[in-house]
């Protein structure tokens, strides 16, 4: 904690102040309330691109071009500048300032797509290891899909989605991944889970969890597929059985064995599908364990298993599986679901629940269903686990939450105090379980402790949200009433134009005061406004000061 | 001169001239600081621990701690073969009781 609010004197506080262990960066970001973002430059000249997101590491500006073909990457820097002699030239400065080549150098454009492909401009995963990024190129959706034996109806289906790895280096495409006739949900990377050098893809059509790993050489190599099968022999023994089936009796046709590009064999043989599938299989036999054991008496216990098994037998057997994430590297928290449920936002109608996986052991650990006290516990407190941040991801691990921040668990607990149903409540922050990775700017202008802003007009959440004419506030945690600086997400609107909806999203850098806002309105272009922090007037206060320090302190002390 | 700053440089040489070691005579290096050894031997830790980080994160041991609270660990098929075949006679008795 610094005494005083003044930065040059934060400054040489920090040399002798020792910060509290494992909190420097904490007490480090004390500084970005002294250095705010809170010069706007509207409207800057810029490319026509669609900006997705500046990397966590700081090191890159991923935008797609507007036919989604190709994939274009900056660097950003800062602007420097020198004068020499009295005469300053602020004209000149600003001139330059204006400019987005100032902040931003073109590194290279890479080609993605192709004629009937187009890059998902919603999906963008980063491994800040190698510095490589993950794109998706996708062919149009169709709805009207035949169900095919392993497909479960209802979904939607994409004849072919390509999972692109780039080195954002150079723009070298290191390898790809093609899923064919296939649904991952692809929008704000929502189906695929990075966790160190684990990818795990949620194949929603067949109901597949494809587990891959990134290779140091830029290969992305399979490790497993579970789904239909949870231990990798378990294929071999159903086929193996399958073929003795089908030499006992001669007459009936064997099934064609045809392999597509997910590495699923469609076997069209009748008793494969008389199984249900592998995890499905887990799931049911724990449900069942769990309800065998509640009860010692031998005659209840049947009673039990009834109310509690088999009355819902139907209804377990036709969960679907809709969204994965790793809790480590060996356990998956797995969302399942009703077919229709997915899409809605009502939790009423279309109960969910979540599993607990080890992919080792393939052994289902926990189930829960949504509205279950006992994880909403777990969710209060241990949050950040649900993040999954491996520890070498520094910036990820300080990104305010309920479960490391004071501010974010008394809001928390208001809401909780405000909701007249408390399953309602847990239902409703169960949503947002399992997590979706990256998806939260790691900037400290989005930390709680610092500044008080209002979360439905920004947040650290990369999502488009309404903007306001209003500039947004951020305003000192603590002291109450300072305002700090604002955020003005759009030009100066007449009357007649601010009637029309616009949509906002903004892009922060993770450690220099720097960000993009980007504002989209219907039928009109789009306006790219640059929020940063001019730096002049540091420089000049701070040189003189310190030749005087060493002989200050020798007289106090 | 004998001051801790001793003889750094200054802009004015008069400057730390005044400083002088409250106690001449106390030689900060030689004096040891008193040993506090202890009486027992109950706190030692055994010769063999090796402290390390726990693999699985705090959230996967509360999930593992209810589910062995919940569910007991599954007993080994060469226990207790005769009650397994206690749990398979009453069947019928039951189906009889479900329709």
């Amino acid at each position: 904690m610094f005494r005083s609010t003044n930065v040059a004197a934060r400054v040489f506080e920090r040399q002798i102040l020792t910060p509290r262990p494992g909190a420097t960066i904490n007490l480090v970001r004390h500084f970005y309330e002294n250095l705010v973002p809170s010069c706007t430059i509207c409207d800057i000249d810029c490319p026509d691109h669609s900006f997705r997101k500046i990397t966590d590491d700081g090191r890159y500006l991923v935008s797609f071009s507007r036919n989604l073909q190709d994939i274009i990457v900056y660097r950003p820097t800062w602007l420097s500048f020198s004068f020499k002699g009295g005469n300053f030239d602020y004209q000149s400065l600003t001139q330059k300032a204006k400019k987005f080549d100032s902040f931003f150098t073109q590194l290279y454009s890479v080609s993605l797509g192709s004629s009937s492909e187009f890059i998902c401009k919603d999906f963008f995963l980063y491994l800040e290891d190698h510095q490589f990024g993950l794109f998706a190129t996708s062919t149009a959706q169709s709805h009207e899909v035949p169900a095919i034996e392993g497909a479960i109806h209802g979904v939607p289906s994409i004849e072919k989605i390509t999972f692109h790895l780039v080195r954002l280096k150079d723009g070298v495409v290191m390898d790809e991944k093609s899923f064919c006739n296939d649904f991952v949900n692809l929008a704000h990377s929502m189906g695929v889970f990075l966790y160190e050098d684990l990818l795990c893809i949620m194949s929603l059509r067949y109901q597949t969890i494809h587990i891959l790993q990134v290779r140091d050489s830029g290969n992305l190599v399979d490790v497993r597929n579970i789904g239909s099968f949870c231990l990798e022999d378990d294929e071999l023994f159903l086929n193996s059985h399958a073929q003795c089936m089908t030499v006992l009796n001669k007459s009936k046709p064997v099934g064609n064995v045809h392999e597509s590009a997910n590495g699923i064999h469609h076997q069209q043989v009748a008793q494969a599908s008389a199984f249900l599938t592998g995890i499905k299989q887990r799931l049911l036999s724990f449900i069942f364990r769990k309800a065998w054991s509640e009860e010692a008496d031998p005659i209840l216990r049947v009673q039990h298993l009834k109310k509690k098994f088999y009355f819902h037998f139907q209804d377990y057997v036709d969960l679907i599986m809709w969204k994965a994430q790793f809790l480590d590297r060996h356990h998956l928290l797995i969302k399942f679901g009703s077919v229709d449920g997915g899409v809605s936002r009502s939790t009423d109608q279309h109960p969910a629940f979540f599993a607990v996986y080890n992919m080792e052991t393939t052994e289902i650990i926990a189930f829960y269903q949504n509205s279950s006290e006992e994880l909403y516990s777990l969710f209060e407190q241990f949050y950040d686990h649900f993040h999954a941040n491996s520890r070498e991801s520094v910036h990820a691990n300080f990104i305010s939450s309920h479960s490391n921040n004071i501010h974010a668990l008394e809001q928390l607990w208001s809401m909780k105090n405000k909701q007249s149903s408390f399953s309602q409540f847990v239902k409703k922050m169960m949503t947002s379980v399992p997590y979706t990775c990256q998806s939260q700017s790691p900037s400290p202008y989005f930390d709680v402790s610092l500044f008080r802003y209002d979360e439905k007009l920004i947040s650290s959440t990369d999502r488009h949200r309404h903007s306001t004419d209003h500039p947004i506030k951020f305003i000192s945690r603590r002291q109450p009433n300072v305002l700090k600086f604002k955020i003005k997400p759009g030009l100066e609107t007449s009357g007649a134009e601010a009637r029309t909806k616009k949509i906002c999203s903004f892009l922060f850098h993770p450690h220099l005061p720097m960000a993009l806002s980007i504002q989209q309105t219907y039928m009109q272009p789009t306006v790219v406004n640059l929020h940063l922090r001019i730096w002049m007037e540091l420089e000049v206060v701070v040189i003189p000061v310190r030749m005087f320090w060493i002989e200050g302190l020798a007289l106090r002390g | 001169m004998g001051s801790l700053l001793g003889d750094w440089p200054s802009y004015d040489p008069h400057n730390f001239s005044q400083l002088r070691p409250a106690d001449p005579s106390a030689q900060p290096s030689k004096l040891t600081p008193a040993t506090y050894h202890p009486t027992h031997n109950r706190t030692l830790p055994p010769p063999n621990q090796v402290i390390s980080t726990e693999a699985r994160n705090i959230l996967l041991r509360h999930f593992y701690q209810k589910s062995e609270e919940k569910l007991p660990p599954k007993r080994a098929a060469s226990d207790h073969p005769t009650s397994e075949h206690n749990c398979k006679q009453p069947r019928a008795a039951y189906a009889d009781g479900a329709h």
